[in-house]
């Protein structure tokens, strides 16, 4: 077998030096004319003076090149837009988890510190351990980012640069500072007293926030210019980073970041609970994902509200802008926009409604979860209702235009934001019925507390439902502000009933602990459905946000002249969101695995049964030496 | 058969993904190209000026994307039906085409009572249309309820050559169909300006 492998290979190489010699032979006698050759030179042919003259051509030509300023680079296959959207967004979603852990990571652990609770700093700890993968993923998204724009958009990035070059230094140094704080963080567990070690985490906390300000500094800048000439020259950094949006977005920001890590670390914890071998595994992953999903829908209730403001001030700068978002070519964005959140809604409902099953004496409260159903159905579908319709000629001609008679009343602001602000309160409902769970009020004024609670939601109820029927009948101006009041009274409703609760339910009589681990399996699976709604979210709100300048990268300033100054379709937009979404829980899973790896035995050298172990023994070590 | 949990977990969440891709194709598709510069030459006749204009708005002026014309109701700018008309009376001491010019160049100017200021600047960034595309704007709006005055040679306050413009004659005149202006005449002189949502 070998011989005839050698054989073989000798043959290989005597054919390929036989087409060699053969090539050389041909080019040797190619045609030399003597007529032509100087005397005293060495004989040229033809095709040889003709590569030098193309050659000294080349020369004379890169020497008078002109130098140009790129102003645009091509990315192969998918192009230059879709290359920086996807590390941008791969990038945002990272960073988002890595900002939004070790907020609540703190507060859990500052919670065991202060109750004396092991559970509470253990399960700290477990968030942390997603960290310090996915913060490296987030740099390398960042860097991936940075040289996609310094390529691809080499005109915008230098003008970018020329208005925030002063706020880069600082921000390399807080990465720097966060790295710090996160491996001191991570690492330092258990080796710090309780304080330092709180104390880091709280340094992990500002350092990664300001980092953010100064992201969004030039995002929100590209979406609302200020601090600049009407050429675009810079007037003042200060005033560039302080532009409209950006306030309202770190607000946005920072809540909706909290809600998605929240829902990522809940996911996280489903995916070990499916897993689990032992009822204690299962007992603490169910709780660990409980809490993820506290965290979560805690931090998603209010996000609509900031979505108002955000909303607001890009009305405030630019009404064009504003209408273009919600009335323009991005209007039915929100439509899908009301599909995720009502899934996100009918998920985190329904996660509750199960989780009712594992404590003793709650199942009374679950004859009230098909009215709350009922709620969360009606109001989702409203929220979901477009204002015109797609439809034929004859439909048109039917309804009379491309709103439809009675459902397109459904499909204007007043009927979305009342239907949002009842979604909320309902929630809330379903939130509160799962914390009195098994409870039973000992203080005096239980009934009373009850009656008041009971009139608070009905009285912020009938606000909403008030002001959102009245918005039809007066002008723009005054409808307008009518979202204010109503984004009040649900805010004041779930503080109050939260406050009056507390009080409520200090020192009840509970008829058993909650039977941690008890839960159907199902449950695991809508926290890994929400996670994954969430995620989605963040990826299509990421390309309204972007997408809203149109054909700017910097809206009225810079203008976008490239092959890809258009505004894709809304299904294009889902499909790249999609492919994001998707390559980042192929990146996050694998982040989870390195997680459990922790737990796992080293590695030792499998040793046949029966076999001697030849490896010396210490002892033996020793007596050689 | 027993699936591995972590292919469910993938499957779910490739399904879910599905499922909101095919959302997205589910609303219209639409593909919103950069505005176009349509082009305009100063010896255009009105009726031209009017249909350039009306391109202009439905274009690179946005206009559309906030005024409608033939609605009623719940609005939340100015419906545009019929201003060629009431132009010339929303402000005292203004012609029609002064008022449309204001409305354009200084819309904060005037507020159509029961609406909010909000209405750019349109000849700046981010919709800069030029001078001879605002004179066509204003020539279509003037169709909406009336009839086109305005000419290519108009002169108008706000406009790069408007301060340098001859005083104007009343565009009451231009209105009775004394033809087209010429430079020095129609709206001239007083500042126009807005309904935020002209």
């Amino acid at each position: 077998m070998i011989k005839k492998g050698l054989a073989a290979a000798l043959l290989a190489l005597l054919g390929l030096a036989a087409i060699v010699g053969t090539s050389k032979f041909l080019m040797d006698r190619e045609y030399k004319s003597p007529a032509l050759t100087p005397p005293g030179q060495t004989a040229e042919t033809p095709r040889d003076r003709g590569l030098a003259d193309q050659r000294a051509e080349q020369e004379k030509a890169d020497k008078e090149k002109p130098y140009q300023e790129a102003e645009y680079r091509p990315f192969p296959k998918v192009g230059s837009r879709v290359a920086v959207w996807v590390a941008a967004q791969l990038h945002l979603l990272f960073a988002a988890f890595v900002l939004a852990v070790p907020l609540f990571a703190l507060i859990i652990e500052f919670i065991g510190y202060r109750t004396k609770d092991p559970r509470y700093d253990r399960l700290a700890h477990e968030f942390t351990k997603l960290l310090s993968v996915s913060f490296s993923l987030t740099a390398t998204f960042g860097a991936m980012l940075t040289f996609g724009l310094i390529i691809l958009y080499p005109k915008f990035t230098n003008y970018l640069v020329s208005v925030f070059s002063p706020t880069f230094l600082p921000y390399v140094g807080l990465f720097f500072f966060e790295a710090f704080f996160l491996y001191t963080y991570y690492y330092g567990w258990g080796k710090f007293s309780p304080r330092v070690h709180l104390l880091l985490g709280l340094g992990l906390n500002v350092v990664g926030t300001a980092i953010m300000l100064i992201a969004n500094a030039w995002l929100t800048f590209m979406t609302s210019p200020s601090g600049i000439s009407e050429t675009g020259a810079l007037i003042s950094t200060w005033d560039a980073v302080r532009n409209f949006t950006w306030m309202p977005i770190n607000i946005h920001r920072i809540i909706a970041n909290v809600a998605f890590g929240g829902s990522v670390a809940a996911a996280y914890a489903a995916f070990k609970f499916l897993g689990a071998k032992t009822d204690e595994e299962r007992a603490h992953y169910d709780w660990m994902g409980y809490i993820g999903n506290f965290v979560a829908i805690c931090a998603f209730l209010p996000l609509p509200f900031a979505g108002y403001w955000l909303a607001k001030e890009i009305y405030a700068y630019s009404q064009t802008l504003g209408l273009t978002m919600m009335g323009g070519a991005f209007s039915w964005l929100f439509i899908i926009q009301a599909v995720l959140i009502g899934n996100l809604f009918l998920g985190a409902n329904y996660y509750l409604w199960l989780g009712m099953g594992r404590i003793q004496g709650a199942q009374h409260f679950q004859k009230y979860i098909k009215y709350l159903l009922i709620l969360v159905a009606l109001c989702f579908m409203v929220w979901a209702t477009p204002r015109s319709i797609i439809s034929t000629v004859s439909e048109i001609r039917a309804m009379g235009g491309s709103s439809h008679p009675a459902l397109g009343f459904l499909g204007v602001m007043s009927a979305k934001n009342t239907a949002v602000n009842i979604l909320i309160l309902t929630t809330y409902v379903s939130f509160l019925l799962y914390r009195r769970g098994g409870k039973t009020p000992t203080v005096k004024w239980a009934k009373t507390g009850n009656l008041a609670q009971l009139g608070i939601f009905l009285a912020a109820a009938s606000i909403v439902l008030f002001l959102g029927v009245y918005g039809y009948f007066v002008e723009a101006s005054v409808r307008i502000a009518f979202s204010i009041p109503q984004v009040l009274s649900v805010l004041f409703a779930m503080v109050s009933v939260t406050v009056i609760d507390v009080f409520l339910y200090k020192n009840a009589e509970q008829a058993g602990e909650p039977r941690w681990g008890q839960i159907a399996p199902i449950s695991q699976y809508v926290l890994i459905f929400i996670a994954v709604t969430f995620t989605w979210l963040m990826g299509l709100m990421g390309y309204v946000r972007s997408g809203l300048r149109q054909h700017w990268h910097v809206y009225g300033v810079i203008r976008d002249t490239s092959v890809d100054a258009f505004t894709p379709t809304l299904g294009f937009a889902t499909k790249v969101v999609s492919v994001t979404v998707l390559i980042f829980f192929l990146l996050i899973s694998f982040v989870f695995w390195l997680a459990s790896l922790g737990g796992k035995k080293d590695w030792e050298p499998r040793v046949k049964e029966g076999a001697k172990n030849n490896l010396p023994e210490p002892e033996d070590l020793g007596a050689a030496v | 058969m027993n699936v591995p949990v972590s292919l469910r977990i993938a499957a779910l969440a490739i399904a879910t993904t599905a499922f909101y891709t095919y959302v997205g194709q589910l609303v219209p598709q639409k593909e919103v190209q950069p505005p176009v510069e349509v082009v305009i030459s100063k010896d255009m006749k009105p009726e031209e000026m009017a249909k350039v204009g009306r391109e202009i708005m439905d274009g690179k002026g946005l206009c559309f994307t906030c005024h409608t014309v033939g609605k009623s109701g719940a609005l939340r700018f100015p419906d545009l039906d019929g201003i060629g008309g009431r132009a010339a009376s929303r402000v005292p001491g203004l012609s029609d085409v002064e008022y449309l010019a204001q409305s354009l160049y200084e819309p904060d100017k005037y507020i159509v009572p029961g609406f909010n200021p909000g209405m750019p600047v349109i000849s700046k960034p981010p919709i800069g249309l030029t001078d001879d595309e605002i004179l066509a704007v204003i020539a279509y709006l003037q169709t909406l309820g009336g009839t086109t005055t305005v000419t290519m040679q108009t002169k108008i306050n706000g406009s790069a050559g408007g301060a340098e413009a001859p005083a104007a004659a009343p565009a009451a005149a231009a209105s009775e169909g004394t033809a087209a202006e010429p430079a020095a005449d129609a709206a001239g002189s007083a500042t126009p300006a807005q309904e935020p949502g002209q």
